[in-house]
C-alpha cells in the first residue's frame, strides 16, 4: 500500500510541478481599498536603483482613459468556470514542502504547506498537496478531506480533476471504502 | 515566566495583499523602528517604497534569518519585492509583534518585566525611599526603622516606611490587610523565611511585579509594568525621572496619592521622591530641578495593559485551556503564536469604534453595544475580534459571551437543507409568502408574520431568500423538517442547543457571534466545516514545539447546494436586504451576506464573506432593549465599514461539478433567453432545470437591443 502511494504522490508531484507552469487560469479580482482595481497606469518600476526618489515627467505617463463604468449589465452574482493558479511564492512553499516530503518529514512539510493555503486559498494544487503530505503521515481520514476540497475548487480543469479524483480513489481504498474508490475512479474515467 | 503572544508573522511577497499604511504599522508593532532601513530592526520608507531590516526570527518550523528587503506598494499590493542582502527567497516572515502576556493565575493581568530589563534608576529609587539596606538586612531591619523615622522627623513628614521591601511584599502577598500584633509578628517571620530561600534579586524582581499601584473598578494594579501603562500608557522602560518617582512615591499609598484624582498630593509627595532621589545622589540637583518643574505627565484615559487585544486574547485563552493547565501557562514561559492580523484588527476595531455613534439616536444610541468577528474564509483562522464599543477594555466579550437569538440568519441553512433536495427544491421553485396559523397540541396558536406584514402570494425560492420573507421560510423549514434543519445547523458547528420549535425557523435559537462564524464558514467555503482557530503553534520557553493547530477541513455538504445559496446571498447583497452595503463598497467585492433582525430591533445582526475574509457583527444592548435598528441599518454599517478599510479579493466561486448556469424566467419557471424580458442567470443542479422553455418571440426589438447591448460592453 505505501508503495502505490509513494507512486501515486510521486506522480502527483510532477503532475503539480507541470501545472504550475502551465497557463494559468489566473485569481479573483483583487480590490484595493477604496474599491475599483486600481485604473491609473503603474508607476515605472525600478529594480536597479530602488534608493533613487522617483522622477516623474508629465510627457512620459502614459494616457488616462476616464474610468469606464464596469458593471455588467445584469447584476449577476459572480462565479467562475476555473480555479485559481499558484504564486510564485506560494510555489516555492510547495517546492520545499515537496523536499522535507521526500525526506520523510511530514509534519514539516505540512507547516509548509499550510503557509502556501494561507496566501493561495482558492487553488486546488495547495489541497492535493496536503493530502498527500497527510497520505505521508498515514493520516488518511484528513488526506481524503483536504482532496475534496481541492476538487471543490477545480473547476473545469479537467486534468487537475482527474489527478484529483484518482487520488481520492487511492486514499478511499486504503481506507477499506471499496464502492467510493470505484466510484471516484469512474469520475476520473468520465473526464 | 508569563507566556508570550505573538501575532501573526505578516508574509512578504510579490502580490501580497496590504497598504502602505497597514505595512508601516505592522512593522512598528513588531518593533522595527524608523531609520536607515541598513540597521537590523529598522525601516526606511518614501511613498510606497519600503526598505527593511529584519533581526530574523526563530520560528516553531524553522528560522527565518537577517535579511534586508526592499519592496514597493502599489494598489495595496507588494511589488518589487527582492532580498538586498542575506538569504534569498521569494517569500519572508517579518518578526510577529507580541501582542501580550497570559498570567492565568492571579485575576489582574500583570506586565511582568525582568529585574534586568527595568530602568535602575527604579530599583533605586525604590530603596532609597522604602528600604535603604536592602541587600543587607535579612528580611526586618530594626535600625532601618529608626533610621525612617529620623529621616520622617528632618521632613516633617512621612517620608520613608519602616517596613522592608521584603516585609511589604509578604503583606502585599499572603496576609489580610487587618493591622494587628499577630499579623506584624507573621509578617515579620515569613519575611525571614523569605530572605532564606530566595536570593535579593528575585525577592526584589517579585516585589516589582506584585506591589499595589492603585485600583480600576473592581481590578487592582499591581506592578510597577502595569502601572507605567495604566498610568502614563508607557512602557516602564521608556519612563523619564518624575515618572519613576511619582510611581515609587504611590507605593505608600496609591488611592491617597493617586494622581488622577489627586493631582497636588501626588505632584508633593512626587517632588519629596526626587528630593530623595537627589540626596542619595541617584540625579543630579539640574536633572532634580527640571523633573520637579514637570507636569505629572499622566494620561488622560487609563490603559489597562499591554494587551492591547483584550477580546482576541480571551479567546486565546479559552482555546489555550483545552490543552494547557493554567499553572503552565502562567509559570513555563511558553510561546504562544496566534493568527491575529493586527491591521485587520485595526479595521475592525475602527469598523466598530467609528460607526456605533452614528447609529440610531438618543439614549439608545448611547446603549448601544457591539461585537465583531473576522476570518480567513478557508483557513478558519479568526483574524480580528472586537468585544465591545471600547475594543480596549477588558470586559465583558460579547463577541463569545452575548449569547442572542440569530433572526434570519438562520434562513440560509433553510434554504440549504432544502436546496439538498433537488428534486423537491431549486433556486427558482415557487414558495408561498402567504400568512397561516399553525396551532400546537397544547392549543397555543403561532401565527408568523413577515416583517413589512406584507404577504406577496408565490415568490421564487432566491428571492423570498435575498429579501428575507419570514413566511416562505418558515414554510419550507416545515417541509422539510425542523429536525432536519437542526441537523444542517450542527454538521456546521454548532454544538450549543437548538430547540425544536418551529420559532426557531425565525432564529429564535441563540448563538454568540463566534459560533455564528463558526456556522457561516460553511457556507463560504462550499460546504467544508472549518474549525476557527486562534492558535497556530506553541512552544516551551527554548522554541521546542509543544502543540501545533493545523488546519482541518470536513465536508459537511453538497457543494452543489451550497453554490445556490451563496448565489442567492450576492442577490441578497444586489438586490435584497444588504444591498445599502454597495452604497460605499465597490461591486467587484461580489459579497455575499444575510442579515438578521429579532423583535423590536433587540438584535442587529450581519453574516457576509469576500473572496477572503468572513465577517459577523452584531449590534444590540447589554440590556437586551429595544434598539429601532434591523440588521441592515445596524451591523451591516458596521460590517461595510470593516470591509471598506481591508484590501481584499472578490468572492467569485468556483462552479461545483454537477451545476449548471442556465438563464431562466423565474416567475414562469421555464427556461428561457438571455435577453427575453425577467430572464435571469441562475445556477441549476444538474437534473433538476425546468422543462418548459418561454421564448421571447413578441420582443424581438428587446433581444435586439440587448444584443447591441452586450457587444460594446
Amino acid at each position: 500500500m505505501n508503495t502505490r502511494f509513494l507512486i501515486c504522490a510521486g506522480s502527483m508531484t510532477a503532475f503539480l510541478a507541470l501545472a504550475g507552469c502551465a497557463s494559468s487560469p489566473g485569481e479573483s479580482i483583487y480590490v484595493p481599498i477604496g474599491g475599483d482595481a486600481p485604473r491609473a497606469p503603474e508607476p515605472p518600476r525600478t529594480t536597479s536603483e530602488p534608493e533613487e526618489p522617483r522622477v516623474w515627467r508629465k510627457s512620459e505617463q502614459p494616457e488616462t482613459s476616464e474610468p469606464v463604468e464596469s458593471s455588467p449589465r445584469s447584476t449577476s452574482p459572480s462565479y467562475r468556470d476555473s480555479g485559481e493558479s499558484l504564486s510564485p511564492a506560494a510555489l516555492s512553499l510547495i517546492r520545499e514542502a515537496d523536499g522535507l516530503l521526500a525526506r520523510g518529514d511530514a509534519p514539516a512539510a505540512i507547516a509548509r504547506l499550510e503557509r502556501a493555503q494561507r496566501i493561495a486559498p482558492r487553488s486546488a494544487e495547495v489541497y492535493f498537496k496536503l493530502s498527500e503530505a497527510y497520505v505521508a503521515s498515514n493520516q488518511l481520514g484528513a488526506a481524503e478531506q483536504f482532496t475534496l476540497k481541492g476538487l471543490s475548487l477545480a473547476g473545469n480543469d479537467a486534468q487537475m480533476q482527474r489527478a484529483g479524483w484518482l487520488l481520492l480513489a487511492d486514499i478511499r481504498r486504503a481506507r477499506g471504502n471499496v464502492a467510493g474508490a470505484d466510484q471516484a475512479e469512474e469520475r476520473a474515467a468520465a473526464l | 515566566m508569563p507566556s508570550r503572544v505573538y501575532a501573526r508573522p505578516l508574509e512578504l511577497y510579490d502580490g501580497a495583499g496590504i497598504s502602505s499604511g497597514a505595512l508601516e504599522r505592522e512593522l512598528q508593532l513588531s518593533g522595527f523602528r524608523k531609520g536607515d532601513g541598513n540597521r537590523a530592526g529598522t525601516y526606511r520608507r518614501s511613498g510606497g517604497h519600503f526598505v527593511i531590516s529584519t533581526r530574523g526570527f526563530r520560528f516553531p518550523d524553522g528560522s527565518e534569518s537577517k535579511r534586508r528587503l526592499a519592496l514597493n506598494i502599489y494598489g495595496d499590493r507588494v511589488q518589487d519585492f527582492s532580498v538586498l542582502n542575506g538569504e534569498a527567497s521569494p517569500i519572508v516572515r517579518l518578526e510577529p509583534a507580541q501582542i501580550g502576556g497570559i498570567y492565568p493565575s492571579h485575576k489582574e493581568d500583570r506586565i511582568l518585566v525582568q529585574l534586568e530589563e527595568v530602568p535602575a534608576l527604579l530599583p533605586a529609587t525604590l530603596m532609597a525611599v522604602e528600604d535603604r539596606n536592602f541587600y543587607d538586612h535579612f528580611g526586618i531591619a530594626p535600625l532601618s526603622i529608626a533610621r525612617a523615622m529620623l529621616a520622617n522627623i528632618r521632613a516633617g513628614q512621612i517620608v520613608q516606611g519602616g517596613s522592608t521591601l521584603t516585609q511589604q511584599l509578604v503583606k502585599n502577598f499572603f496576609l489580610t490587610r487587618d493591622q494587628t500584633l499577630l499579623r506584624k509578628g507573621n509578617e515579620a517571620l515569613m519575611s525571614i523565611l523569605l530572605e532564606l530561600h530566595y536570593e535579593k534579586g528575585d525577592i526584589l524582581e517579585t516585589y516589582l511585579n506584585e506591589v499595589y499601584l492603585g485600583q480600576a473598578g473592581t481590578r487592582s494594579i499591581n506592578g510597577f509594568g502595569l502601572a507605567s501603562q495604566f498610568y502614563f500608557g508607557e512602557s516602564l522602560k521608556d519612563l523619564d525621572v518624575h515618572q519613576v518617582a511619582l510611581l515609587v512615591g504611590m507605593v505608600k499609598g496609591p488611592s491617597y496619592y493617586n494622581p488622577r484624582r489627586h493631582p497636588d498630593r501626588a505632584t508633593e509627595r512626587r517632588n519629596l521622591v526626587i528630593s530623595e532621589m537627589e540626596e542619595a545622589g541617584l540625579i543630579d540637583s539640574v536633572r532634580a530641578a527640571r523633573a520637579r518643574g514637570l507636569p505629572l505627565g499622566v494620561s488622560g484615559k487609563p490603559s489597562y495593559s499591554e494587551n492591547r487585544y483584550p477580546a482576541y486574547i480571551d479567546l486565546v485563552r479559552r482555546h489555550l485551556a483545552r490543552d494547557y493547565r493554567e499553572e503552565d501557562l502562567r509559570s513555563e514561559g511558553l510561546r504562544i503564536f496566534t493568527t491575529l492580523n493586527p491591521s485587520i484588527q485595526y479595521a475592525a476595531e475602527y469598523a466598530v469604534t467609528d460607526t456605533l455613534p452614528r447609529l440610531a439616536s438618543g439614549e439608545t444610541r448611547k446603549a448601544l453595544e457591539a461585537a465583531l468577528v473576522v476570518t480567513a474564509k478557508d483557513s478558519g483562522e479568526v483574524l480580528a475580534l472586537v468585544g465591545g464599543r471600547d475594543p480596549q477594555f477588558a470586559g465583558f466579550n460579547r463577541a463569545l459571551d452575548a449569547n442572542r437569538p440569530i433572526g434570519s440568519l438562520i434562513k440560509p441553512f433553510i434554504y440549504l437543507s432544502a436546496l439538498e433536495q433537488p428534486e423537491r427544491y431549486t433556486l427558482i421553485t415557487p414558495v408561498l409568502d402567504k400568512s397561516f396559523v399553525l396551532e400546537f397540541d397544547d392549543g397555543r396558536r403561532w401565527e408568523p408574520k413577515n416583517y413589512d406584514t406584507k404577504e406577496r402570494g408565490e415568490v421564487p425560492l432566491h428571492e423570498a431568500l435575498s429579501h428575507s420573507y419570514n413566511l416562505p421560510a418558515v414554510r419550507v423549514g416545515l417541509d422539510i423538517g425542523v429536525d432536519v434543519v437542526k441537523e444542517t445547523l450542527q454538521e456546521f458547528g454548532v454544538t450549543s442547543s437548538i430547540s425544536e420549535y418551529p420559532s426557531m425557523l425565525l432564529g429564535s435559537v441563540s448563538m454568540n457571534p463566534v459560533t455564528v462564524a463558526q456556522m457561516y464558514q460553511g457556507l463560504a467555503t462550499s460546504g467544508f466545516n472549518t474549525p476557527l482557530r486562534t492558535i497556530r503553534e506553541v512552544t516551551d520557553s527554548g522554541g521546542e514545539a509543544l502543540s501545533r493547530y493545523s488546519l482541518e477541513v470536513d465536508q459537511v455538504a453538497d457543494p452543489a447546494a451550497v453554490h445556490l445559496v451563496q448565489y442567492a446571498m450576492q442577490e441578497t447583497m444586489q438586490e435584497g436586504t444588504g444591498r445599502s452595503a454597495y452604497y460605499t463598497l465597490p461591486k467587484e467585492l461580489a459579497l455575499a451576506g444575510k442579515t438578521g433582525t429579532t423583535d423590536d430591533g433587540r438584535d442587529s445582526w450581519f453574516a457576509g464573506f469576500s473572496g477572503d475574509l468572513l465577517a459577523v457583527a452584531w449590534v444590540g444592548r447589554d440590556d437586551n432593549g429595544p434598539t429601532s435598528l434591523t440588521g441592515a441599518s445596524g451591523a451591516l454599517p458596521v460590517w461595510s465599514r470593516f470591509m471598506a478599510r481591508v484590501p481584499q479579493h472578490g468572492l467569485s466561486p468556483v462552479v461545483p461539478d454537477g451545476v449548471n448556469y442556465h438563464w431562466v424566467n423565474s416567475e414562469r419557471q421555464a427556461l428561457t433567453d438571455e435577453y427575453c424580458d425577467n430572464a435571469r442567470l441562475v445556477p441549476l443542479i444538474a437534473g433538476s432545470e425546468p422543462d418548459q422553455t418561454v421564448s421571447c418571440s413578441g420582443t424581438l426589438q428587446r433581444r435586439i437591443q440587448g444584443w447591441f447591448e452586450g457587444f460594446f460592453q
